[in-house]
């Protein structure tokens, strides 16, 4: 198609890229560059260079304590929506149940609801017939809100596979367990672990629910930057928003050296 | 993969069982910034060490930290809560706080009387105290500014700092510029009115570190808010002073409360007596400009002078009933939400 | 497979989805109806809503938040769909690196991309900088507590849905169409006309209502860029949530947020619908 692109197109795409790319791209840059301050405020340009903050947030408990807290989160999350979601998938694109549509539609319409709306809910049923808020209470909201990724992403992978290996595999007497162990779950394979990729980096940035199912002295990391950004903002808040930015960007390479890019748009 | 998943799921299982704390843990709320720096360097860690356990520090206002404890009440996550404008009065009146006795508390005998007054109603005692009144640039304002009234000189438009009523300080302030304009705690009318003359040349922040901000990027110039932080921005290098204005400053003790509940009774008590200790009570005014609320407080003759240190001095400033601000808070909020609306 | 097998790979999934889904969303519905304590003593009542509407003010909130959600979409549209069109026929370098431009602060958390706004945007920040070193404005120049500053913000974070949604789309547009239509005269923007773009409005379509739906219901971004005096509806309900602790009419101000939300959804999804039969 590059053919016949007139050069006026091709000048406003070059704008436009340029333009993009700024903007997407410089509230983080603007947020890392921040973290090397060192001066005692927030101020842009930074002043100075130095690793204060980064040395600030390794001896605080409170960052400390918080991103274990949102690492235990994110390791239950996903192992939870992975085991949960996978069948799921297994069940909507191989199983023959009247009725699949309204299924799927109904497993991915956690996406579409508003998070805070779920969130409220969440926190009243809690308070209503249970305890309030808990780490418990927090993890059930976060599966729910991840388990539409697992699914869509194994269901997409699980559709393109060839189910007449399973049969195969049936038809020469495997039984349920080798069924799965050998060829079903390997099936899913790629898409199991692009929808843990969702699951972990979505239950570990994740902030409106955590918000509201919060338990005092144990935040998640997200929320202890969000009260740190009101309350005191120093460049230690760089720092960890930083360490987030660092990990997603982890995460992201990892995912592009496992499947390629062009999986995570999916 | 299938080796992957299940690595995964038994180290998601061992990470869910959670590893065991070793230390009694008190979980405590503190007020942000500067304001938990120091709070840590007087209270928190030396106590830590004392009794060999962890503080956990929250950070909330009091309004915020009384709403959390409504909500889970029954169920505390808080021991310990730290409370300033009154809202101690309203959260025991709930029965969300527990009684202290007197005899619990070695340094009872040393503090002021203002700041011991219901502790058998469940009200905390005060480890120390807060002036509200106003802020200015000494630069900018010249002369110094008298009155509540002088917020709403014409010369200051576009650089007035108002703080939302969600702030303690905030309300405290606006409270007074209500008083001043003829108002009362059943009629917050003509001090709307006051805020709305001013709000054109106004900006309503919510949180003390955007005072700060205000003032250090040089447009702010004037602010109802509270003498420690006129000092904190002084140590900022701002050039910025406390005034109380001649219609009088609004006085504050800010206490520290034992969560009705709590299954750490015996070390939250402790906690809270330590927190009255004299050095502590010291430290507070040496640091913030916190008012002392232990008599045997020793200060440095800089500190002395910009705090109120006798029973008497607490007595002559303004203290609202807090019973009435516990009643009226979320009216008021939702009549001052429409005033300050775009 | 057998359909109990089916069933029993589904059962985890759908208990999950009806206990910790629909039930606790059924049960905001349930809070914004009912006086008294749902425990004992209840009745139905309407008080909660009628309290939304006592003066203007709610309506105020609510007018803002449709109309910032309004431009917030239509900008998010404006850019997102050249976007995604280099995302889809641009050169495989492009292709990458766009990928990775709106995949990454997709994947950072809100709270961090706000952040980022904060330091831009406010006094002394670098949008003041720039400004100030192009002559244009002064160092106290700032789009702190302005609607601008919302709506910059709030693209920022949601412009990569929009863009993702749309490329989706245009992906699965038949190549050959464009080459036919090339054949029978079209130039560049005849093709983009004619072909890619009306064949892109599903995307555009679903990328919106998401974009749309994400920005009514965000708190965190606005309320930190905009302030206490510019109140979405969704900075109020998180207010009565964890302020004033008003469960009820919180729940009756969600309850309103998703009518509203459907009413600007529903007759724009028809209007696409019908379009659709026509062609």
């Amino acid at each position: 198609m590059v053919g016949g692109v007139p050069l006026a197109a091709k000048a406003a795409a070059a704008v436009l890229v340029a333009a993009c790319v700024t903007f997407m791209l410089v509230p983080l840059a603007v947020v890392v560059a921040s973290s090397f301050s060192a001066s005692e405020f927030l101020v842009f340009p930074p002043r100075g260079f130095s690793l204060r903050w980064y040395e600030e947030i390794l001896g605080s408990r409170e960052y400390t304590g918080a991103a274990w807290t949102s690492l235990r989160l994110a390791a239950v999350v996903t192992a939870l929506s992975l085991l949960i979601g996978t069948a799921v998938a297994i069940a909507l694109v191989r199983g023959r149940i009247p009725g699949t549509r309204t299924l799927v539609a109904l497993f991915l319409s956690p996406l579409v609801l508003p998070t805070i709306i779920f969130g409220i809910g969440l926190l009243m049923v809690f308070s209503h017939y249970g305890d309030g808020p808990s780490f418990t209470a927090l993890a059930v909201g976060h599966v729910v809100v991840t388990l539409p990724y697992v699914v869509r992403t194994v269901a997409a992978v699980l559709e393109g596979a060839d189910p007449s290996v399973e049969e195969a595999a049936r038809t020469m007497g495997a039984n349920a367990w080798q069924r799965y162990w050998h060829v079903v779950i390997p099936q899913c394979r790629a898409g199991m672990l692009a929808g843990a990729f969702f699951a972990f980096n979505i239950s570990f940035d994740e902030a409106v629910i955590a918000l509201f199912l919060r338990v005092p002295g144990s935040e998640t990391l997200p929320l202890t930057i969000y009260s740190k950004l009101e309350f005191s903002p120093d460049p230690s808040v760089a720092a960890a928003s930083s360490v987030l930015i660092g990990l997603t960007v982890l995460l992201v390479v990892l995912m592009e050296r496992a499947l390629g890019i062009q999986s995570l748009t999916r | 993969m299938t080796r992957f998943s299940l690595i995964a799921v038994a180290g998601a299982l061992a990470l869910a069982a959670g590893v065991a704390q070793g230390k009694e843990q008190l979980v405590v709320n503190s007020f942000g910034g500067a304001y938990e720096k120091v709070h840590r360097e007087l209270v928190i860690t030396p106590f830590e060490q004392l009794h060999d356990v962890e503080v956990v520090m929250v950070t909330a206002y009091s309004a915020d930290t009384l709403a959390q404890l409504r909500a889970q009440k029954g169920n505390p996550k808080f021991d310990v809560v730290h409370f300033s404008g009154g809202l101690e009065a309203t959260a025991a009146a709930e029965g969300l706080l527990a009684p202290i006795a007197a005899s619990e508390l070695s340094n009872y005998a040393q503090m002021y009387p203002y700041a011991v007054r219901n502790l058998d109603k469940g009200e905390g005692p005060a480890y120390s105290a807060a002036v509200i009144g106003i802020l200015y640039d000494t630069e900018k304002v010249n002369p110094a500014p008298s009155s509540w009234r002088d917020l709403s000189r014409p010369e200051f438009a576009g650089h007035v700092v108002l703080t939302d009523i969600s702030n303690n300080w905030g309300l405290l302030s606006f409270l007074m510029m209500n008083r001043v304009a003829g108002g009362s705690l059943d009629d917050i009318g003509p001090g709307l009115a006051e805020v709305k003359r001013i709000l054109p040349g106004a900006t309503v922040v919510s949180k003390s570190p955007e005072i700060q901000q205000a003032f250090a990027q040089s447009d702010a110039w004037i602010a109802p808010y509270a003498q420690d932080y006129a000092f904190t921005l002084t140590k900022a290098g701002l050039p910025v002073r406390f005034v109380q204005p001649r219609e009088g400053a609004a006085f504050s003790p800010i206490t520290v409360n034992l969560v009705a509940g709590t299954k750490q009774r015996e070390l939250a008590v402790k906690f809270i007596d330590f927190s009255l200790r004299a050095e502590a009570s010291a430290g507070w005014a040496e640091t913030f400009r916190y008012s002392p609320t232990n008599k045997a407080a020793k200060l440095s003759p800089e500190a002395a002078a910009g705090v109120i240190s006798s029973e008497q001095a607490a007595q002559q400033l303004t203290s609202f009933d807090p019973i009435a601000i516990g009643n009226n808070r979320s009216a008021w909020t939702d009549q001052w939400n429409r005033a300050i609306a775009k | 497979m057998s359909r109990r097998e089916s069933w029993l790979l589904l059962t985890p999934g759908l208990a999950l989805l009806v206990l910790a889904f629909f039930f606790p969303v059924a049960h905001l519905l349930v809070r914004s109806v009912v006086a008294g304590d749902l425990g004992g003593e209840w009745t139905l009542t309407g008080e909660h809503y009628a309290r939304f509407f006592v003066d203007g003010y709610y309506l105020s909130v609510v007018e803002r938040t449709l109309r910032l959600s309004l431009i917030i979409t239509v900008a998010c549209v404006l850019f997102g769909f050249p976007i995604a069109y280099l995302m889809v026929h641009g050169g495989p370098r492009l292709r990458f690196w766009l990928i990775v431009v709106t995949i990454l602060p997709l994947m950072t958390s809100v709270v961090v991309r706000t952040f980022g706004w904060l330091v831009i945007l406010g006094r002394g920040g670098l949008l003041a900088t720039v400004l100030d070193g192009l002559g244009l404005a002064g160092r106290s120049f700032t789009l702190m507590h302005t609607e601008t500053g919302i709506v910059l913000a709030m693209v920022q974070v949601l412009l990569p849905f929009m863009a993702l949604t749309v490329a989706g789309v245009m992906h699965g547009i038949d190549p050959r169409l464009g080459e036919a239509a090339r054949t029978m005269g079209c130039g560049f923007f005849g093709v983009l006309r004619h072909v890619v773009v009306p064949l892109s409005i599903p995307g555009i379509v679903s990328g919106s209502l998401l974009v749309f739906a994400l920005s009514i219901s965000s708190f965190i971004t606005p309320g930190l860029v905009g302030g206490v005096r510019l109140p979405v509806l969704a900075s109020s309900i998180y207010q009565q949530v964890l302020g004033t602790l008003d469960w009820p009419f919180a729940a009756a101000q969600s309850v309103l947020l998703l009518l509203a939300a459907f009413a600007v959804i529903a007759p724009y999804a028809a209007l696409v619908r019908r379009r659709d039969l026509a062609a």
